[in-house]
């Protein structure tokens, strides 16, 4: 039987599709919906978390990112300009740091500045501040790659044209370099933070208080207390992509932008 | 061609004027030799035009003048400034020294206007309405004063070209140099740009370009320089250069420039 190129690529088409579709009803008839409803699907007991999920776990997400990304923006700006330095230490203090924090889980760093710190210092932080700190830190090493790729890919005339002006360096790059750096950098920025926002569910290794509860550990607490087994942690998972997907979106849409004008 | 009106700052025009004195000047990269003991005056006032083939080391040594390059050997004085002194201040010699780049180089994320303003601003600490108002001047200087709201990527290679020698101007230098300033433009642009040059030559702005436009240097430069291979082979006034060079490498160099279509079969 002879096939033309056409006719190949189309029963191909139709195979592959009916592997999904197998593969979908086989999930399906395998699951066991009586238990499912029970635990997963419960949505008739959830009403107790609203419309405290909002108020304590929503919002404490929304702070422990936005704490996080200043903190990882400022850190990430510093080592991505020691790593552009001529100055060989900073070169290798920044080189040193962006490793280890991108080596390590971020869960270690979270548990370090939690429990680490306290029993180092004697100090007591509260939770906030080590949220901050914790994913600032993290946050810092990847934002650092991303800017300093933003950074050069500024073409070398932009500072040649601006120090010619009589600017100074670090004028030339707060005035001319920089500004351009993040516009082309707005979009892998913009992902970072979706990643932030994940990230600060680590957060339940620390003892929290039911005011400082995000989105996660609000959903694990709903898992004990409201006997709808895990539909609370469902509940929370469709709260982190009303997050995560108008991000996405807008990350999508700088994209855009920046191929369509250099501006 | 219509829109580049010019001529001398009205009433009493303050002629700013900075010279240059290059001595035995060398310059490489590596093992490279690229400027061989170079050594040129520019008096105040006065335009040079440095002619050449591509890697004679023109380009090197203009941006030696205001230590895009920095220089191996030798000494460079602009104006007052020792450029090649250890404790130059290179950015207040560098307000005085205006740079036009072959690229333009102009800012994509400022508009016109703010080209021109923003080293005002943050390096003279000129008032932005002050400074709004000196580039608006230079803009129309250059023929350009109703684009000052445009962006970069708005604006012709010829226009953005004459928003860089506008932005250069803005800082009120007293030399300006010009790297190739029409070699990546479009053909039909070229000339606005140098007749944006010509009249700054007629007010009195001491002016160092480094060009292929030999028409130009013959008729704006008062001196030409012909460089080869890293060294200055001729200079003199610009028409006994370019007219009647004496020099064989010169000769060869003109030939080629001002008949391109001429090809020398024993090479």
């Amino acid at each position: 039987m002879a096939l033309t190129a056409r006719q190949r690529a189309k029963v191909s088409l139709y195979v592959q599709a009916g592997i999904f579709v197998v593969a979908i009803a086989a999930l399906i008839l395998a699951t066991d919906w009586k238990t499912m409803a029970n635990s997963v699907f419960n949505f008739g007991k959830i009403g107790p978390m609203f419309p405290d999920i909002f108020l304590v776990g929503l919002k404490n997400t929304l702070i422990y990112t936005f704490l996080g990304f200043v903190v990882g923006l400022s850190g990430g700006l510093l080592l991505a300009l020691m790593k552009l330095s001529s100055f060989p230490l900073y070169r290798w203090i920044a080189t040193g740091y962006i490793e280890f924090f991108r080596g390590i889980p971020a869960l270690l760093v979270f548990i370090a500045f939690g429990y680490g710190v306290p029993l180092a210092f004697g100090v007591q932080w509260n939770v906030t501040i080590i949220v901050m700190i914790s994913l600032g830190m993290v946050a810092s090493a990847y934002i650092a790659e991303t800017l300093r790729a933003g950074l050069q890919a500024v073409p070398k005339g932009q500072l040649e044209a601006a120090r010619s002006l009589g600017m100074p360096q670090w004028r030339a790059m707060v005035s001319i370099v920089i500004p351009q750096a993040f516009k082309i950098v707005l979009p892998p920025l913009t992902n970072e933070v979706i990643l932030l926002t994940k990230d600060s569910s680590l957060i339940y290794v620390l003892g929290l208080t039911a005011s400082q509860f995000e989105l996660t550990k609000f959903g694990r607490d709903g898992i004990s207390s409201l006997g709808a087994g895990l539909t609370p942690l469902l509940v929370a998972g469709a709260f982190y992509l009303v997050i995560t997907i108008p991000l996405s979106l807008l990350a999508r849409k700088f994209e855009s932008r920046s191929a369509r004008t250099k501006r | 061609m219509n829109d580049v009106v010019n001529g001398p700052r009205g009433g009493a025009a303050k002629v700013h004027a900075a010279g240059v004195a290059i001595r035995d000047l060398r310059k490489s990269y590596g093992s490279n030799e690229v400027l061989k003991g170079i050594s040129l005056e520019v008096k105040p006032g006065e335009v040079v035009c440095l002619i050449g083939p591509s890697g004679s080391g023109k380009s090197t040594l203009l941006r030696c003048v205001n230590l895009l390059e920095q220089p191996n050997q030798g000494s460079i004085q602009v104006g007052g400034f020792e450029a090649t002194h250890p404790d130059v201040d290179i950015d207040k010699m560098r307000r005085k020294v205006g740079m036009v780049f072959q690229q333009f180089n102009l800012f994509p994320h400022l508009d016109a206007k703010r080209n021109c303003s923003i080293a005002q601003t943050k390096v003279l600490k000129r008032s932005q309405a002050e400074a709004d108002k000196v580039s608006l001047h230079n803009l129309e200087r250059v023929g350009l004063g109703h684009l000052a709201d445009r962006f970069p990527d708005q604006l012709s290679g010829g226009q953005q070209q004459r928003v860089a020698i506008a932005r250069a101007l803005s800082m009120d230098p007293e030399l300006m140099l010009f790297d190739e300033p029409t070699s990546a433009l479009d053909p039909e642009t070229v000339g606005d740009v140098l007749s944006v040059m010509r009249n700054l030559a007629k007010e009195g702005m001491t002016m160092l370009v480094v060009t292929h436009e030999m028409g130009f240097a013959r008729e704006v430069a008062d001196r030409v320089v012909f460089m080869d291979g890293g060294v200055v082979v001729e200079e003199g006034v610009a028409e006994q250069v370019i007219s009647a060079p004496t020099q064989p490498r010169t000769q060869e160099f003109l030939r080629r420039v001002l008949d391109p279509t001429h090809i020398d079969i024993q090479e």
